[in-house]
């Protein structure tokens, strides 16, 4: 049947020959393939390679890098800071994501409005909008002494408090976006199956929703981790000394110390945590569900 | 088997509505709703989309709040009971089987929310369940592991093994194939058997609600149309919606040309008179009616010879199409066109534009009042 029908069809169909089917996607997809291996995969490959290859082939940056307290120091600072951070954000964005999925139309884009402003807002502008509420002068000092409360000054900025208030604030927006997507992809007719079949409320809330919401949390909590770790306005204008993260150290000793081959190295360490993070990531739950991808 | 037979004995329980109004902004989507289900009926909610049957279905869950009207539930009012206290099961369309439960705590769900049952004695209970759906090899795996018929399974041993003393179905079959739900059709009426309880099932699927229900409930436009056995219904329809939806007919607009007792003569467009029986439609002389001929009511004959008790038309055939098992055709009589459907030896000789003679019994001819013509509705809900 086939066999007869074919050959008349074909001219009128015009299949794409093998040799062509790759030719679109290629043409479709050329553009953002040079603007990425120009101005990322090539900046990227060069500070690899100098940090390796600074006087001949080593790996003299990365032995200096780990045998260095400081750098040990500021890794393990980074780490801590953005992992308390990505969990305040977490806690922070869960409810108001939740509160953004069973809300509808109206009340719903009026919260969205609300998350997403901040969001929009520079991150400069917001790291400095924090120096303004905590500074000695700052309004919270003045109100609190105002109503006779404390006598002096509290001190609220440069140190880890204030680092992490504002980062949480910072990446709150992400946070609560990211989980809302997360979050309507629930079906939700099996909370109705669970009230039916006898959970109140709260306990269709703790065995369905809640475990079926997880995914998203690890997901969430993977990306705003990421982007806490390279944070680098804020801890430079709200921390002191030793808050300082890792970006901070990168950019001293390519800016001011003028040491890019040992710059370099750092930032293939950054590379390789958050690389490595997202592989790991991606192997337990598949990277898809980010991007709304399917879940099976 | 001895608490599935206890359950059997239990039954279910009797569901009563009362006057049950529901309406979304200004449309009525269920529009004072009255219906007596008897204990451990199995009773299906029939009608096309948007007639009202799965608002209907959300009421008696408790998903929905009726604007006006009561629900009873063994002669207690269950209107202001969350759906998590009514001790109702309920089988959903899509299943929605919890995915990230294995098919043992999906079953043993209900268990854990509704009862303080020992690890072991819910063990136990669980695994009847899953014997009764002859799923007992796939308690440890996800949903997601299993074929469709497999999951529907699945979604009924959930809702039945807190023994509700009544199960809600939304379409439940609505997602597998021709097969598949042949044989869950008579799956769930032996479980049904088995355990006694009150069932109401909703779908659109005439065949379904026919060969599985006790009564069928047919809704049209927010309202009951008419309940019934599957039989009465098919055979005596209170009313030319009913008539339309189930099953062929012919409905022929008709003139009431003579009354006696209960013998009618009516007038049908063709000029020609044919005997018809009085149903619940009130009959006077000289009024419009429609009169309902099923197609398999219809025999042809090769000569118009007239017998006792039976009419004859004469008509040709305008359409003949084959359909396997049966020929069916499409002969004009006057004005009017009947579907007529004949054994395969039978139509393999007819052909387009023969003259033939339609015969039938004068007592399977019902009269049916005339207005709300069909086509508003019509058969819209054939799948």
């Amino acid at each position: 049947m086939t066999a007869l029908v074919e050959p008349r069809a074909a001219p009128l169909l015009r299949p794409a020959r093998p040799s062509q089917a790759w030719l679109l996607p290629t043409m479709l997809l050329l553009p953002s393939l040079a603007w990425i291996t120009f101005f990322f995969l090539a900046p990227l490959i060069l500070m690899c390679w100098r940090s390796l290859a600074s006087e001949g082939f080593s790996l003299e940056t990365y032995s200096v890098l780990f045998t260095s307290p400081l750098f040990t120091k500021v890794m393990i600072t980074t780490v801590k800071t953005a992992g308390i951070a990505t969990v305040f954000a977490l806690l922070l964005a869960y409810p108001l994501a939740y509160v953004l999925t069973i809300s509808g139309g109206k009340m719903r884009a009026l919260i969205l409005v609300f998350v997403l402003i901040p969001y929009w807002v520079d991150i400069i502008v917001r790291s400095f909008s924090w120096l303004i509420l905590l500074g000695d002068n700052g309004m919270v000092n003045k109100a609190l002494m105002g109503l006779g409360i404390i006598g002096m000054p509290l001190q609220l900025l440069y140190n880890p408090f204030s680092v992490l208030l504002a980062m949480v604030q910072i990446l709150l927006p992400l946070t609560t976006v990211t989980l809302f997507g997360a979050m309507l992809r629930i079906d939700r007719t099996l909370i109705t199956a669970a009230k039916i079949h006898g959970a109140s409320g709260w306990q269709a809330f703790r065995t369905v929703f809640f475990p079926l919401s997880l995914p998203g949390v690890y997901g969430a909590g993977l990306l705003v981790f990421v982007l806490a770790l390279g944070f680098y306005v804020t801890p430079a204008l709200l921390g002191s000394p030793r808050e300082t993260m890792i970006a901070q150290t990168i950019m001293v000793e390519a800016s001011q110390l003028l040491d890019w081959p040992q710059a370099s190295a750092a930032g293939a360490v950054l590379l390789i945590i958050t690389t490595s993070i997202a592989a790991l990531y991606n192997r337990y739950f598949s990277l898809d569900r980010l991007w709304g991808g399917s879940d099976n | 088997m001895t608490e599935l037979a206890a359950a059997a004995m239990a039954n279910g329980a009797q569901l009563r509505l009362r006057q049950l109004t529901k309406a979304f902004g200004a449309t009525k989507a269920v529009d004072q709703i009255s219906l007596d289900v008897p204990a451990g009926a199995f009773v299906s909610l029939l009608g096309p989309s948007g007639s009202g049957k799965t608002t209907t279905l959300n009421l008696i869950a408790g998903f929905l709040t009726p604007d006006s009207g009561d629900i009873l539930l063994d002669e207690h009012s269950i209107a202001d009971v969350p759906p998590h206290k009514r001790n109702i099961g309920m089988v959903f369309q899509s299943y929605s089987l919890f995915p990230h439960m294995t098919v043992g705590e999906n079953v043993g769900f209900p268990l854990r929310m509704r009862t303080r049952l020992s690890r072991q004695d819910a063990r136990r209970r669980i695994d009847e369940m899953l014997a009764l759906v002859q799923l007992s090899h796939l308690g440890d795996r996800y949903p997601r592991q299993l074929s469709g018929g497999q999951q529907q399974r699945v979604a009924m041993a959930r809702a039945l093994v807190s023994h509700p003393r009544l199960l809600l179905m939304d379409e439940p079959l609505g997602a597998l194939d021709k097969k598949l739900r042949e044989q869950m059709q008579i799956e769930i009426k032996r479980i049904h058997r088995n355990v006694g309880t009150t069932v109401i099932y909703v779908t659109h699927d005439q065949t379904e609600a026919l060969t599985m229900s006790d009564l069928v409930v047919v809704m049209h436009q927010a309202r009951v149309a008419q309940v019934g056995t599957p039989r009465a219904l098919y055979e005596a329809p209170a009313n030319l919606f009913v008539a339309d939806f189930l099953g062929d007919s012919n409905l022929l607009t008709a003139t009431i040309a003579q009354v006696r007792g209960d013998e009618l003569a009516v007038e049908i467009g063709s000029g020609e008179r044919i005997h018809a029986t009085r149903s619940a439609a009130a009959a006077s002389q000289g009024s419009d009616a429609v009169v309902l001929i099923r197609p398999e009511d219809i025999s042809v004959t090769a000569t118009g010879e007239r017998t006792d008790g039976r009419d004859v038309l004469a008509g040709t055939i305008r359409d003949i199409s084959y359909h396997g098992d049966t020929f069916k055709l499409d002969v004009a009589v006057g004005a009017d066109v009947l579907k007529v459907r004949v054994a395969r030896e039978r139509g393999a000789g007819m052909e387009r534009g023969d003259r033939v003679f339609l015969t039938w019994r004068s007592s399977a001819v019902r009269l049916l009042p005339a207005g709300d013509r069909p086509g508003d509705a019509g058969n819209q809900g054939e799948p």
